[in-house]
């Protein structure tokens, strides 16, 4: 097995799973595709290099890459613990801010003077198209790129690879802090999302909510609340993938940061995630998001080495939008469908079983 | 002399959606503790009645009068908080949750020993939720999901019940114990307003009968008289005699 494929595979697909699982909730809730949701993780990547940078120049550290032996094998930490939750707590806000900014400040006026859903998928592009420029305009801005150049970021194109935390094994090994950090990060966030909406009354009322508002309403549930809540997970995940875009621009198909890459390219991966996993289930989204981000890689990967041509893998982006087209013709509601089927249902013994319908 | 005084009343109500007028000068008394029965022929404008009971049509004039106060204009939420439950025709239950969290989630307000209290309420009335508990109310049957709409309607205790065709789609044996439920709603307390297109059943459990008949109202009375009136039977309803 290729251990760094896999590794860097497994980083770019836990971003996708991310943006899918945003992509997702936001339909789900509010009923509007969100083709700025990358963006928002950009925004967040931005604020979080800036953020660490600062801090990095208000302690004077120079990063520190010489490696220290430890139980795990040689590890490599660049900067303080410090600087790298700083970077995530940023990356997290901001992804929350762009969103409610989003939300609040475009979406919901736009809904009240009667916009109907494609107006407000017209009004998430245009929100993309603002948020490009101003990142554009951020990127020139000359102090920040003098900070930034400090700790040896470059400010056009910007990435903290370099800075990434790392451990070789004794047996030779690659393991980056990225990929540590977005494998705990997906389990995680499946954990944490089922005890949320199956074992709590928040979590009944968003379920709720998503099925049948007006019904939630008589019985007076806050929908809009609900609403609010699903926006902000939206950009906490957003602003994850923010993170690990910055730390680990090349893993995978992610492109350094610039104001407009990664996320043009992977808006295309996103959205298919969210398509695959069903458009109306949360962790088919998750799943819908890692698969989405092996086959992009495995698939050309094993073409290329099958027909010897390394060329192939230039078009990776052809296999996920083969296998959007393949799940809206044979399987539309995508895997959260496949599982719901009859077939598996009875594989599973699943207890909904017991209740066959009198009619 | 309280128990005289009708729940609910409408004054020379007109009403519709928006620029349509589906009620034309209606007027109506909501007897307190009594089941009345709405029946009439298709498109007559019965669920549009009980909406404007409910407060989700538009009244161009008229007074809509709940416990002696005018609430002509007041929004659907407002009447809920005062004691008014409208079970929905079609999705008036949360499918994918299970029926506990269904009537948890109707009672979310509560203080939990309240809650849990009017949840074992719902459970004696109907026993077959008890048994269905932890299922996914959507893999119910239709009988059993009308029975969850009630529940759902019971944990808030409300003083006014307006149900509309409970019994639409249903196979005639289910739409009967739909029936029979509504009357043991009713034989728990609560008013019921209920429209009904299979007439005779409907009756049968009824004490007031109202016939709507193209937006006017055409008979007010105790039930059993209208489902004697073989003539309006006849004309309107087109009922086999
Ligand atoms: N939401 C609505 N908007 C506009 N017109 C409606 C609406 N609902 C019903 N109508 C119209 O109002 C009239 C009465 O309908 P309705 O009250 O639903 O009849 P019923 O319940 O007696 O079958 C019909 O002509 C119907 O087309
Ligand atoms: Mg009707």
């Amino acid at each position: 097995m290729d251990w760094n494929l896999f590794t860097s595979t497994t980083i770019y697909a836990s971003v996708l799973a991310l943006l899918s699982l945003g992509i997702t909730l936001i339909y789900m809730t509010t009923k509007v595709f969100n083709f700025a949701h990358p963006r928002l993780s950009l925004v967040a990547a931005y604020a979080a290099a800036t953020l660490m940078a600062y801090y990095a120049q208000s302690t004077g550290a120079q990063p520190n890459l010489t490696p220290k032996s430890s139980f795990l094998g040689s590890l490599t930490v660049p900067f303080s613990w410090e600087f790298y939750v700083i970077g995530v707590i940023v990356a997290m806000a901001f992804g929350v801010i762009a969103a409610l900014v989003e939300y609040y400040g475009i979406l919901k006026p736009l809904q009240r003077r009667g916009a109907d859903y494609l107006m407000l998928m017209i009004a998430t592009l245009a929100y993309d198209f603002l948020l490009v420029a101003t990142l554009f305009i951020y990127n020139t801005h000359v102090d920040v790129r003098k900070v930034l150049a400090r700790i040896g970021v470059l400010s056009t194109k910007m990435s903290m690879t370099s800075y990434d935390v790392t451990i070789v094994t004794s047996g030779g090994a690659f393991i980056s802090g990225s990929f540590i950090f977005s494998v705990i990060l997906i389990l995680l966030l499946g954990v944490s999302l089922y005890l949320l909406l199956f074992k709590t009354t928040l979590g009944v009322k968003m379920r709720a909510s998503v099925e049948n508002p007006p019904l939630a309403e008589v019985l007076g549930i806050n929908v809009e609340r609900v609403y609010a809540i699903s926006w902000i997970i939206s950009g906490l995940t957003a602003g994850l993938a923010g993170y690990l875009m910055l730390m680990a621009a090349g893993a995978g198909n992610l492109k350094p940061i610039s104001a407009t890459s990664p996320a043009d390219e992977i808006v295309v991966s996103a959205f298919a995630g969210s398509i695959i996993g069903g458009v109306n289930s949360i962790f088919g989204s998750i799943a819908g998001g890692l698969l989405i981000g092996y086959i992009e890689l495995y698939i050309p990967n094993w073409l290329a080495i099958w027909t010897g041509n390394a060329e192939l893998f230039k078009y990776s982006k052809v296999i996920s939008m083969l296998a959007v087209a393949i799940t809206l013709l044979f399987a539309p509601e995508g895997l959260a469908g496949l599982l719901k089927g009859e077939r598996w249902k009875k594989l599973f013994g699943r207890k909904e079983e017991e209740g066959v319908s009198e009619e | 002399m309280a128990e005289e005084e009708p729940i609910m009343r409408l004054e020379n109500v007109n009403a519709g959606y928006e620029k349509l007028q589906t009620l034309f000068d209606v007027s109506l008394e909501i007897p307190r503790g009594k089941i009345t029965v709405i029946v009439g022929p298709n498109g007559a404008g019965k669920s549009t009645l009980l909406k404007t009971l409910f407060g989700l049509t538009t009244v161009y004039s008229g007074k809509v009068i709940f416990e002696g106060k005018d609430i002509t204009g007041l929004p659907p939420h407002e009447r809920a908080k005062l004691g008014m439950a409208f079970i929905f025709q079609l999705n008036n239950i949360f499918a994918n949750l299970t029926v506990i969290e269904n009537l948890r989630l109707a009672g979310h307000d509560l203080p939990k020993d309240e809650l849990e209290k009017r949840i074992n309420e719902v459970f004696e009335t109907f026993p077959r939720l008890r048994e269905r508990m932890y299922q996914k109310a959507g893999t119910m049957s239709g009988g059993e999901r009308q029975m969850l709409a009630m529940g759902i309607g019971m944990i808030r205790k409300p003083k006014l019940f307006l149900i509309d065709e409970p019994t639409a789609g249903l196979a005639p044996k289910i739409a009967k114990e739909v029936l029979a439920n509504v009357k043991r709603l009713n034989e728990q307390g609560y008013t019921v307003v209920l429209v009904e297109q299979n007439v005779k059943a409907g009756l049968e459990i009824g004490h007031k009968g109202v016939l709507v008949v193209s937006g006017r109202i055409v008979f007010d009375g105790p039930a059993e008289q209208l489902l004697a009136r073989k003539d309006l039977a006849k004309l309107y309803l087109g009922l086999a005699v």
